[in-house]
């Protein structure tokens, strides 16, 4: 369970990312962050495993304020989160494997991890997971060699080797096509399903929001303005988190080609 | 045909200022000529002329029966020059990661490696030999480090630029599933920088080649004592053999090394 307690973030030059925000995130939700650019989804996100620390309140992950947390602490708490990026954020020059496996660095000995010597379960982990996003046909390609929506799953597998229990998606989808975009929700979606892992994604394509979320809460100005279940959300819900009307580039659209 | 849109606005000032430029230009061009004291009158003389015939044929009419020990000599310019980048190669990565400002984030450390690749660069090889022979003796280890020293400059700053350059985000991404610094180092660092400093350090070495030609001129061991030697005997047929033999081994080593480099990155 993770537990945002009055938490506030206030970036070095004054801007305020996040304002007294009061959430509860229960194990094996499907949360969806909506709001437009700059609203403070990323710094919400980040919050969660530390990437940025917030300045006011508490944070519970698994009953423990992880604010104080520094060096060994933070890596445990990281080991057990993982986060998948906009950019998928994957070693180009790398194997598709040596990219996979790196999600057990947390786990391993430094030493063991320099000189590639992974006990066999996790390499034998590190397979099975590219296999449930159905790339195992590509362990040894260069990750560059990849498409996008390919290079995110890849992510997704590397995040699965960690064995979390919370994944983290910051935008995921943004830099992908319509159908790859589904494809990747998807597997998101049957992963939280599957293994009931806490996952928060962020989004701000509101089609998608309610497609895949269980619960949607809206964000704008470092505030949350909307907190509730996904079936009881409509487009007028999102006129009034995003405090404007609708508009094209707010839907992904593109469900269509992924049935045909 | 005149283009139809709109015209450029005249701007008188940088005219004036491109005018000053090339003014400037000229005078200094006209001032250092008119003050190193050029003889022409003995430039363009009998005696050049004669000197260039007695003296040029020689060169083109190679000491073939020496090749034996000219090459030795040249193998042994080689590996100095082999020894010295590899050494310089290794010693930049440190000091290149101080000068990086993204993976050290204290501007007072990276002004100090600055500096001291900053200090290492302005001394030229020959000079650095001149010391180390001072240091050493006058022998080939002098030239190793000559080379090492002096490559360690050039390649710690191309290293830092390398460095700087690489994608934060995977680090951060490594950060995120809870790798230490010496992981996030192995696997997402050294990926990314370690094919551009192979590539940047093989490019060091083809110029460490050619420099450590002429380190043997002040003692410091290679091809470069047999040319002072020939010279100082007049002896321009092996001259004439040395050069024939360092541009043949550079240019075939520059192929090999531009061949590599390209498969690198």
């Amino acid at each position: 369970m993770i537990e945002f307690k009055n938490l506030s973030l206030t970036y070095p030059n004054g801007t305020q990312g996040l304002k007294n925000i009061n959430i509860k995130i229960n194990k094996g939700e499907f949360v969806v962050i909506v709001g437009l650019s700059g609203a403070g989804k990323s710094t919400f996100i980040r919050s969660i495993n530390r990437l940025v620390t917030p300045t006011a309140g508490e944070l519970h992950v698994e009953g423990e304020d992880i604010l104080q947390y520094k060096g060994r602490d933070l890596r445990e708490l990281r080991k057990k989160i993982g986060m998948i990026f906009q950019s998928y954020n994957l070693v180009h020059r790398s194997t598709v494997l040596k990219n996979v496996i790196a999600g057990r660095l947390g786990y391993t000995s430094t030493l063991r991890s320099i000189f590639n010597m992974y006990p066999t379960e996790d390499i034998e982990l590190a397979y099975e997971n590219l296999k449930r996003v159905n790339i195992e046909n590509k362990l040894y390609s260069r990750a560059d060699e990849l498409s996008g929506g390919q290079q995110q799953r890849v992510s997704i597998a590397r995040v699965l080797t960690q064995q979390p229990n919370v994944i983290l998606a910051d935008e995921p989808v943004a830099s992908l096509d319509p159908p790859t975009s589904h494809q990747v929700m998807t597997y998101l979606k049957q992963i939280n399903r599957e293994d009931n892992i806490t996952t928060i994604v962020n989004l701000h394509f509101i089609d998608m929001a309610m497609e895949y979320a269980d619960r949607i809460i809206g964000m704008r100005d470092g505030e949350v303005v909307y907190d509730g279940p996904a079936s009881k959300v409509n487009e007028g819900t999102f006129e009034e988190i995003y405090g404007r009307s609708i508009r094209e580039e707010d839907m992904r659209g593109g469900k269509e080609d992924v049935e045909s | 045909m005149k283009a139809n849109i709109p015209a450029k606005p005249k701007n008188n000032l940088k005219l004036v200022k491109r005018l000053i430029s090339v003014i400037a230009i000229i005078a200094i061009y006209v001032w250092t000529f008119a003050s190193v004291n050029i003889e022409w009158s003995k430039i363009f003389s009998m005696r050049t002329i004669e000197n260039f015939d007695r003296i040029i044929p020689r060169f083109f009419d190679p000491a073939f029966q020496e090749t034996g020990s000219i090459m030795l000599k040249m193998i042994e310019t080689v590996f100095i020059a082999y020894t010295g980048s590899l050494a310089a190669a290794i010693i930049a990565i440190p000091l290149a990661f101080l000068c990086a400002s993204n993976i050290v984030k204290s501007r007072i450390v990276n002004q100090i490696g600055m500096w001291i690749l900053g200090a290492v660069r302005a001394f030229p090889e020959v000079l650095l030999a001149i010391i180390f022979v001072a240091a050493v003796g006058p022998n080939p280890f002098a030239g190793v480090l000559a080379i090492s020293v002096g490559s360690t400059g050039m390649l710690g700053k191309l290293y830092s630029e390398v460095i700087e350059s690489i994608d934060m985000k995977i680090i951060e991404s490594l950060e995120s599933s809870g790798a230490n610094k010496l992981q996030i180092l192995f696997y997402g660092i050294f990926p990314q920088v370690l094919p551009e400093f192979l590539s940047y350090a093989i490019y060091r070495f083809e110029i460490d080649v050619r420099a450590s030609s002429v380190l043997g001129v002040v003692g410091a061991g290679g091809i470069g004592t047999l040319i002072t030697f020939a010279y100082l005997n007049r002896n321009w047929e092996e001259v004439g053999m040395i050069l024939l033999v360092i541009i043949v081994v550079v240019t075939i080593i520059d192929q090999i090394s531009s061949f590599i480099r390209k498969r690198l990155v």
